[in-house]
């Protein structure tokens, strides 16, 4: 029963997939490629916060400071040495560990505490990460960043590279989803669900919940590190703004409205923030509410919280489920009805 | 010496006004243990509208006590729509009161325009005394008499009255005080829009001395309210107003010795508190960090 159910919600992520990856053939739309670009980088951002909030009820402030590490240490690697792939790989890697370190000690710091601790210190921490990277402008460019240039593409395809950047990020986006998924389903997922329902409980059944919160604020800053190389090499361009308070809050809203602890809802949340953002610019010159459509953002965010705090996918499982728990009671009640009448017979 | 005097007195008056806000929000953090991080939003909105009554009925007084009355009744609404829906879960107050602080730093572009606005002082509190070659700016000064006035009154409140007793045995356990028939919830409403009134009068006493307030001010002086509160100790006066002094003093005297440090020194405070005293440097008995 489980296994076709899951089989059966497989089908549907493929054909989804299939669909994303013939879209482009048909669309060859420079600003259309960039906005589903934009749409699956910021999926990834927010699946990795989703980990965090979604799974273990941890609450950063700063997640922006992990998708920033990712973007200037792709960015600079590049910059300074010949963009090459080794170097490409070599500004990954730099990524990963400065964001492992970053998020390990952050963990270590705070995760004992309140969980306000942890928001308190990764906003700390980010801004920190602004005002160095707004000072250090010999590395960084300063406020007004720089451009880089990313490795050129073999024979035809470079011809095509927003099409390949296109795929890249669709195909890291899909094997983060299924990575993270398995995560989650895994004894390990378990316990971090029991951490955020009952933390107390998880630690009398004999686990220690430290090093299990630690290791997913790892996880959950590396991928948002992935997240930043992909929006840097997507744009061969960084600056301060990857630190801002508002990539943090942008992650915030997407796995809010979109559904927390569901992973998918993150990648919804991202398409509707990113389509939102894009046509609500537009609509700005229409009227000039449309300039401060933050205020409608603040506004659904806090009806959302209100109203539906499990998000858009969270409340279609929770309808969902229980349809089915009426029918299974009505059979039940059917069932019971035709052993009465048995029995009478 | 006398620079030293005056960068000191620089950061008490920087100090204060840091305590006005973190002072409101330890009420609202220790006694509701509410994570309101629209807090700062509350003071943004105590400057301006400050600034706004000050100018348009020329009384500096009057415009103090309008942002009090601003402060209130905002404090009242986020009370009711906001914080009463997610009462004990901490992690929904933490979402909701963000996304609420968002709605106010935009509110405020709506209404007062996007741009930075001028404060003006009144001519009175203007200009400074020279004692010696120590110069005392009289706003600053007039900052430092307000704050602590503030403190002594907040402190014996709370320490010596009876309003003050069932605050601080609200802290220490809110059920066995609404057992013996205090009303709990009353008791909450009005901390909370006290403690909103004491970030918008820390807003409209900041307007003058900074000489331009912008919305985003808000967010800034919300993250140091909540600094501070965290090094003070949850729920504790004078933790509260000790962590602000230092806060004050460590970025004056930064800012004028090592300036690259000044935007980090407050963070740095900070991470040296969480690492060798986690609940903050006074700790009120029956709050927990953990």
């Amino acid at each position: 029963m489980i296994m076709q159910k899951l089989h059966k919600s497989t089908w549907i992520y493929f054909a989804i997939v299939f669909v994303l990856i013939l879209l482009p053939f048909f669309k060859d739309d420079r600003w259309f490629l960039f906005l589903m670009i934009q749409i699956f980088v910021f999926a990834i951002f927010a699946m990795s916060y989703d980990l965090l909030l979604g799974y273990t009820g941890i609450v950063s402030f700063g997640h922006a400071m992990f998708f920033g590490i990712g973007a200037y240490s792709v960015a600079v690697t590049m910059n300074r040495m010949e963009s090459t792939f080794p170097s490409f790989l070599l500004g990954v890697l730099v990524a990963v560990f400065a964001s492992g370190i970053v998020a390990f000690l952050a963990g270590i710091l705070t995760l004992k505490l309140k969980s306000h601790y942890y928001a308190m210190l990764t906003l700390a921490l980010a801004g920190m990460f602004l005002y160095i990277a707004e000072r250090w402008r010999s590395v960084t460019g300063g406020n007004d960043g720089f451009t880089f240039r990313i490795p050129e593409l073999p024979g035809a395809l470079q011809d095509h590279r927003n099409l390949v950047i296109y795929l890249f990020t669709l195909f890291m986006m899909v094997i983060l989803f299924f990575g993270m998924k398995r995560l989650t389903e895994s004894p390990l997922g378990r316990v971090l669900v029991g951490i955020r329902e009952n933390d107390q409980r998880v630690e009398s059944l004999g686990f220690r919940i430290m090093p299990y919160k630690v290791l997913i604020s790892i996880i959950s800053g590396v991928v948002a590190a992935l997240a930043g190389v992909l929006y840097a090499i997507s744009l061969r361009f960084v600056n301060t703004q990857v630190f801002d308070i508002e990539v943090t809050l942008d992650a915030l809203l997407m796995t809010i409205i979109g559904g927390v602890g569901t992973l998918i809802g993150p990648i919804i949340g991202s398409a509707i923030i990113n389509l939102s953002h894009h046509f609500l610019s537009d609509l700005a010159n229409v009227h000039w509410i449309f300039q401060r459509w933050v205020i409608l953002f603040g506004v659904i965010f806090i009806l959302a919280m209100i109203f539906f705090p499990n998000g858009i996918v969270g409340t279609i499982k929770q309808k969902v489920e229980q349809r089915r728990m009426k029918r299974r009671i009505l059979e039940v009640e059917k069932q019971e009805e035709l052993d009465e009448g048995k029995k009478h017979a | 010496m006398e620079l030293f005097i005056n960068l000191a007195i620089n950061g008490v008056a920087m100090g204060m006004l840091i305590f006005l806000i973190a002072s409101g929000l330890t009420l609202i953090f220790g006694l509701m243990s509410v994570l309101n991080f629209a807090h700062g939003g509350l003071f943004a909105w105590g400057a301006y509208s400050g600034v706004f009554f000050y100018v348009l009925l020329d009384n500096f007084w009057l415009g103090i006590l309008l942002a009090i009355v601003t402060g209130i009744l905002l404090g009242w609404i986020t009370e009711f729509l906001i914080v009463r829906p997610v009462y004990g879960n901490h992690i929904r107050q933490i979402l909701i009161t963000l996304g609420f602080m968002l709605v106010l730093t935009e509110m405020l572009k709506v209404v007062f325009g996007p741009n930075i606005i001028n404060a003006p002082t009144p001519e009175y509190l203007q200009g400074s005394w020279m004692i010696g070659d120590i110069t005392i700016i009289k706003y600053r000064a007039f900052i430092i008499a307000v704050g602590l006035i503030l403190f002594i009154v907040m402190y014996s409140v709370l320490r010596y009255s009876k309003v003050g007793l069932v605050v601080r045995a609200g802290v220490m356990n809110k059920e066995m005080i609404q057992a013996l028939g205090v009303n709990i919830k009353k008791v909450f409403v009005i901390v909370f829009m006290v403690g909103s009134a004491l970030a918008a009068l820390g807003g409209a006493l900041f307007a003058p001395s900074s000489g331009a307030i912008y919305a985003e001010m808000g967010m800034e002086f919300g993250i140091f309210a909540f600094i501070v509160v965290i090094i003070g100790g949850m729920g504790s006066i004078p933790g509260s107003l000790l962590a602000a002094l230092l806060v004050g003093m460590a970025n004056t005297f930064t800012a004028y010795y090592v300036p690259i440090l000044s935007m980090v020194v407050t963070m740095l405070i900070m991470l040296v508190v969480l690492i060798f005293r986690p609940q903050g440097l006074f700790n009120v008995s029956g709050v927990s960090n953990k």
